[in-house]
């Protein structure tokens, strides 16, 4: 999604704003006169500089950048939906990788993306997202020693 | 020398020899591959390294690296896309080279010049890092306050062609640095009362989101059916190239030359590299029109620019702990994991680790030969590889790299917002590579600012008062008034290369 720069400069500018007044609640450091507030405040205001320069630039290029051009970069709805599986997949693993387990959470993400990328083809899919769930659960708990959550599969695994 | 011996102990290791073999052809996989770049096979490579001990890990990165930077040039000649944005500077030609029926020959200069180019680096690493450190031993808080601003300007400025949206990425990543407990006063910044942020933004997390999450979802947006490979034979790549070589002797001195400085350039990595010595050569040239049409002098400079830019990049990382490129940044931030503080110190304390960078950087380089050599010939079935099979794998992969570090799934929830982050601002033309620098910079500068300002009682004019200290102030500052003088004429500061990307090698 491309945005024209001026948005983004208000947006900059906004939060550059919020975190100098997030700053004003830190405490002064007794008996010196430089805070945990000073480098947040100065890149602050650098943000805020910046921020300006580009809602300038922008505002004096709208007539050739569109406020904002989402069909540029998203293109279809397909590409569109492709585009959000990747997040949504990797949240979708936030919630469900302790409750049912690394194995299924990541067979699950693998062979809903397969499906997804290559348009089909749920066999080899499956088949895909299984062994290499497998080869990096044995890696990274084997050789690696990451506790990966078992989950469901606890009983199973140990 | 017993320091060398040690470091040869390390390296010849058969067990760190496997780790080197291994990383070659993963680096030369990834940096074939369209779509993955050597910064992204750096990332992905992290989290494994993060289990290893100090020697094999860096003689990995190392490895994997200059594997990857050599590599894009296989998919630039051959399908006349870059496998990593160094080797976009001379794609037109060695593409126009194969059309003309001289994939061997493009591909044979780009393996030798890059190998020749590779030593090169990694010679003036190795003689000029211990001399340097020597100087930065007496540095205090002043130079090494200056030292990071001027990195980080060089990064901002010359590294992109829009100053603005560099300074913007920077600035980002600065503030990404500031969560979490701070440097002087130990107060939780920006925590918002989460204990997981407390300790800050893990850096693996973040560095994989941002140069492999959005990777992926710029895969999952483009669409078109895959290239296919020129049916031409690629079994005689050194054929003819003695001639080629001796040819153009001078340009692969000078490419060696221009690709080192301006890898030791804080921010500037391989690609811009490239870039640079493309146009110096073709600026020099007595035929500038075979530029662009399949002429094989700029692939000789631009070649060995690239790789010679990686050895060039590590002198400012391991004298000053200021990365010179994006790879070297995601170095730093191994090393400080690994409780090896980058800078002069370690040439005191560990001398042992330092000769063995060095002796993989040349290792690398020799085996990239042989290694370059056979990826060449499987150069068809690499490019096959289906990109729909892969990026769902890689991002498997990267999930469990961020959990691995401490443990968590907040590590993966950091991967993602700087995934996404990182996807946003490219879409917009801002460059992702400050943003890494700022989130390793941020605490050695806001660090030595502070203690500067406390040092200096507030007084501005004490950061001037030591002479090496004046010398890099008065520079930053003549960047910078450059630029703002460039921005108020309304006109980029800094001229970039037509279709120049910002550093991400």
């Amino acid at each position: 999604m491309r945005v024209n720069d001026a948005l983004s400069g208000v947006v900059l500018v906004v939060l550059a704003l919020a975190m100098i007044a997030y700053t004003r609640t830190f405490p002064a450091m007794p008996g010196q006169d430089y805070g945990p507030a000073l480098f947040p405040t100065l890149i602050g205001l650098g943000l805020i500089l910046a921020g300006l320069t580009l809602i300038g630039q922008g505002w004096a290029a709208r007539a050739r950048a569109p406020w904002i051009d989402a069909a540029v970069a998203f293109g279809s709805r397909r590409q569109l939906g492709r585009l959000l599986a990747v997040p949504a997949s990797l949240i979708l693993y936030m919630l469900l990788a302790d409750p049912l387990g690394f194995i299924l959470t990541a067979w699950l993400l693998l062979f809903g993306l397969l499906l997804l990328f290559r348009g089909g083809q749920a066999l080899s899919s499956t088949l895909i997202a299984l062994v290499v769930t497998l080869i990096v659960h044995y890696a990274f708990t084997q050789w690696l020693l990451v506790p990966l959550p078992p989950g469901l599969l606890q009983s199973i695994l140990y | 020398m017993t320091d060398i011996i040690a470091a040869l102990a390390l390296i010849t290791d058969p067990q760190v020899l496997l780790v080197i073999l291994l990383a070659a052809v993963f680096g030369l996989v990834v940096g074939a591959l369209p779509g993955l770049t050597a910064t992204m096979a750096t990332a992905l490579l992290v989290p494994i390294t993060f289990f290893m001990a100090p020697a094999p890990a860096i003689a990995a990165i190392v490895t994997t690296s200059a594997m990857a930077i050599f590599a894009g040039d296989i998919s630039g000649a051959l399908l006349r896309i870059p496998g990593t944005p160094a080797s976009a500077a001379y794609v037109e030609d060695s593409y126009k080279m194969t059309q003309k029926g001289q994939a061997e020959l493009a591909l044979g200069i780009c393996l030798v010049t890059s190998a020749i180019g590779g030593l090169f680096g990694a010679l003036i690493l190795a003689l000029a890092a211990p001399a340097l450190a020597e100087v930065a031993l007496s540095f205090s808080s002043f130079e090494y306050f200056w030292l990071a601003c001027f990195g980080l300007s060089c990064a901002v400025f010359i590294a992109t062609d829009a100053p603005v949206k560099g300074l913007v990425a920077l600035l980002l990543g600065l503030f990404i640095a500031t969560i979490g407990i701070d440097v002087t006063a130990g107060y939780p910044r920006f925590t918002f009362g989460s204990i997981e942020l407390m300790g800050g933004v893990s850096f693996i997390p973040a560095m994989i989101g941002m140069f492999a999450v959005g990777e992926v979802m710029r895969f999952a947006l483009a669409s078109g059916p895959r290239p296919t490979v020129p049916n031409q034979s690629l079994r005689h790549v050194f054929h003819g190239l003695g001639r080629v070589l001796w040819r153009y002797r001078l340009n692969l001195v000078r490419g060696n030359i221009i690709g080192t400085v301006v890898g030791i350039l804080p921010g500037s990595g391989a690609d811009i590299a490239a870039w640079v010595s493309y146009a110096v050569a073709k600026r020099f040239s007595k035929e500038p029109e075979a530029f662009g049409n399949g002429g094989a002098e700029g692939l000789v400079d631009a070649g060995a620019a690239n790789n010679s830019a990686l050895g060039g990049a590590w002198i400012p990382a391991l004298v000053f702990g200021i990365p010179g490129d994006s790879i070297t940044a995601i170095v730093i931030g191994v090393l400080y994991m690994k409780g090896m503080n980058p800078g002069p110190t370690v040439f005191l304390h560990e001398p042992q680790l330092l000769y063995a960078v060095f002796i993989s950087f040349f290792l690398a380089n020799l085996l990239m030969i042989p290694l370059g050599y056979g990826a060449i010939r499987l150069a068809r079935q690499i490019l096959n590889v289906d990109r729909a099979i892969l990026m769902p794998i890689i991002l498997l992969f990267c999930v469990v790299g961020s959990f691995a570090i401490n443990n968590t799934v907040f590590g993966v929830g950091i991967m993602l917002v700087m995934g996404v982050l990182a996807f946003f601002m490219e879409e917009n033309g801002f460059p992702i590579a400050p943003v890494i620098l700022g989130i390793v910079l941020g605490p050695m500068v806001e660090e030595n600012f502070m203690t500067s300002m406390i040092k200096a009682d507030g007084n501005l004019l004490g950061f001037f008062e030591r002479p090496i200290a004046a010398c890099l102030g008065v520079l930053t500052l003549i960047i910078w008034s450059w630029v703002i003088l460039g921005l108020i004429r309304g006109r980029p500061a800094v001229q970039a290369a037509p279709g120049m990307p910002g550093d991400q090698a």
